[in-house]
């Protein structure tokens, strides 16, 4: 089985955020068409819903991640973002 | 000329006679004297850069023109390029070069007339780099629709950085944003820029770089005019977008860049997706995943609710009432068609009974006939010559029998 419509191996953890979302809108598409044998659309739907939680993951609380970026000798280092200093 | 005089005894004066060195070194301390530091209104022309750096030129207007040098030191101050048909206040000394007997305004500075210095740097510089291409639309890149991080080249004490900062809270304040500080005005912070900028492309998580300053004069934005930064931008790995100043604000940089924002808080926008869109959209696709899933659960267990009544309908309880219903009707079909046999069969052996007893040997026996056997083997006699005189004989009549003994044969 080498086609689109079959549920994707677990190595799809690391896919970029917008290849994700374009598997998730696939999936939604594909199972909405019907046609799927039953065992088929329970793992398409369990490859969907665990997209769409980690998109959403991705997506992120509230927490800011503002950094600077400075030379450090011979690399770079951050270090958060002191607006107040000069 | 002569000299009409009265005779007298004074020696007589001739023309003035002067060596051709004196005359004209006369003549550059008068024009130095009279003239000295001036400013000069006219056109460059005939503009001629040396290779010493000393540019040679005209100034000219209507009737008349002068023979100017500006050298390489006042040259290089000069924002703008100096280029034949400029319209230009030049400010210098007048004086005569001996040498060759010219004379020649050394010029200090230049100030265009019409249009200031640094327009006209700018106009001059966007220029020649938009010939180069370096402005071409077609080499722009496009900006990532979901980076991974943003880099922030500006100033840590900016008020753009503060607008930068406020908007991607907004769209989403969970995107990594990583800022390379930088001046962004006076001499040299067009370097600082381009060594920001090169700090970040460093980090591959980056995917888009803004470039961002609020809004000032000409001379506080001249650093976004440098052409070194113009190149470096173009050459940068990584998009960028530049945000600089107010709306009606252009500058070098803006025209380099992958993109232009008018500000710095649409320069963020730009680049950082709305999050809450996406968050909407997770929640709607998730909701269609369920009602996709929920239907085709749905008409799997109607499938099997309608095969489970078929199934009833084939069940063996009902299956063997169902045969033993017809064996018991087959069952009384067969006794009556057996029974009807069996009466048949009686009647057909009453006849046949009867037409055997006719036929039985003891029904020739009744008519008066006997039958003769041997007593020694019991074989019956048919032939009087099979016994001999004397021998014993069982006769069987129709009641009972004889023990008889031969005492004659007749053989016929």
């Amino acid at each position: 089985m080498a086609n689109a419509d079959t549920p994707a191996p677990p190595e799809r953890e690391a896919l970029p955020f917008e290849d994700a979302l374009e598997r998730l809108e696939a999936i939604v598409d594909r199972l909405e068409h019907g046609d799927l044998a039953l065992e088929d659309a329970l793992a398409t739907f369990e490859e969907g819903v665990g997209l769409s939680r980690r998109l959403g993951e991705q997506l992120g609380g509230a927490e800011r991640r503002v950094e600077e970026l400075l030379r450090e000798g011979a690399g770079l280092a951050t270090r958060p973002l002191d607006l107040e200093s000069e | 000329m002569s000299d009409e005089g009265s005779g007298s005894g004074e020696a007589r004066q001739g023309p003035r006679v002067l060596r051709v060195s004196e005359l004209v070194a006369a003549l550059r301390d008068a024009v130095e004297s009279a003239v000295g530091r001036v400013w000069v209104v006219g056109e460059v022309s005939n503009l001629r850069r040396a290779a010493s750096g000393h540019c040679y030129f005209t100034l000219k207007d209507d009737v008349a023109q002068l023979r100017a040098v500006m050298f390489r030191g006042d040259a290089s101050r000069l924002r703008f390029d100096l280029e034949d048909g400029l319209e230009a206040l030049a400010f210098g000394e007048v004086s005569l070069y001996v040498a060759r007997g010219e004379l020649q305004m050394v010029v200090r500075d230049v100030v265009p007339r019409g249009v200031g210095a640094l327009r006209l740097a700018f106009e001059q510089l966007r220029a020649r780099l938009d010939a180069e291409g370096l402005f071409d639309p077609a080499s722009k890149r496009p900006l990532p629709a979901f980076p991974r991080a943003v880099g922030i080249v500006t100033s840590l004490h900016a008020a753009a950085l503060h607008d930068v900062l406020e908007v991607s809270g907004a769209l989403w304040p969970s995107l990594p944003l990583l800022i390379a500080a930088a001046r962004v005005q006076g001499e040299g912070a067009d370097l600082e820029i381009i060594e920001a900028m090169q700090l970040l492309a460093t980090r591959p998580e980056i995917d888009v770089i803004l470039l961002v300053r609020g809004g000032g004069s000409i001379e506080d934005l001249w650093p976004f005019n440098s052409e070194v930064l113009a190149r470096a931008i173009a050459r940068c790995p990584v998009p960028v977008v530049a945000g600089v100043g107010h709306e009606t604000d252009v500058t070098i940089a803006d025209l380099a860049a992958d993109a232009r924002a008018p500000t710095p808080s649409a320069a963020a926008a730009l680049v950082v997706p709305d999050r809450r869109a996406l968050f909407e959209r997770l929640l709607r696709d998730e909701r269609r995943l369920a009602v996709a899933i929920e239907a085709q659960l749905a008409r799997a267990r109607a499938r099997v609710a309608s095969r489970a009544d078929a199934l009833r309908h084939l069940a063996p309880a009902a299956r063997l009432a169902a045969w033993r219903a017809r064996l018991a009707r087959s069952g009384d079909r067969l006794r009556g068609v057996l029974e009807a046999q069996l009466a048949d069969g009686r009647a057909r052996l009453a006849v046949a009974a009867g037409q055997l007893d006719s036929l039985s040997p003891l029904a020739v026996l009744a008519r008066g006939y006997a039958i003769a056997r041997r007593l020694d083997d019991g074989r019956i006699v048919r032939r009087a010559r099979d016994v001999a005189s004397g021998d014993v004989l069982a006769v069987r009549l129709a009641e009972g029998s004889l023990e008889v003994r031969v005492t004659a044969l007749r053989p016929r």
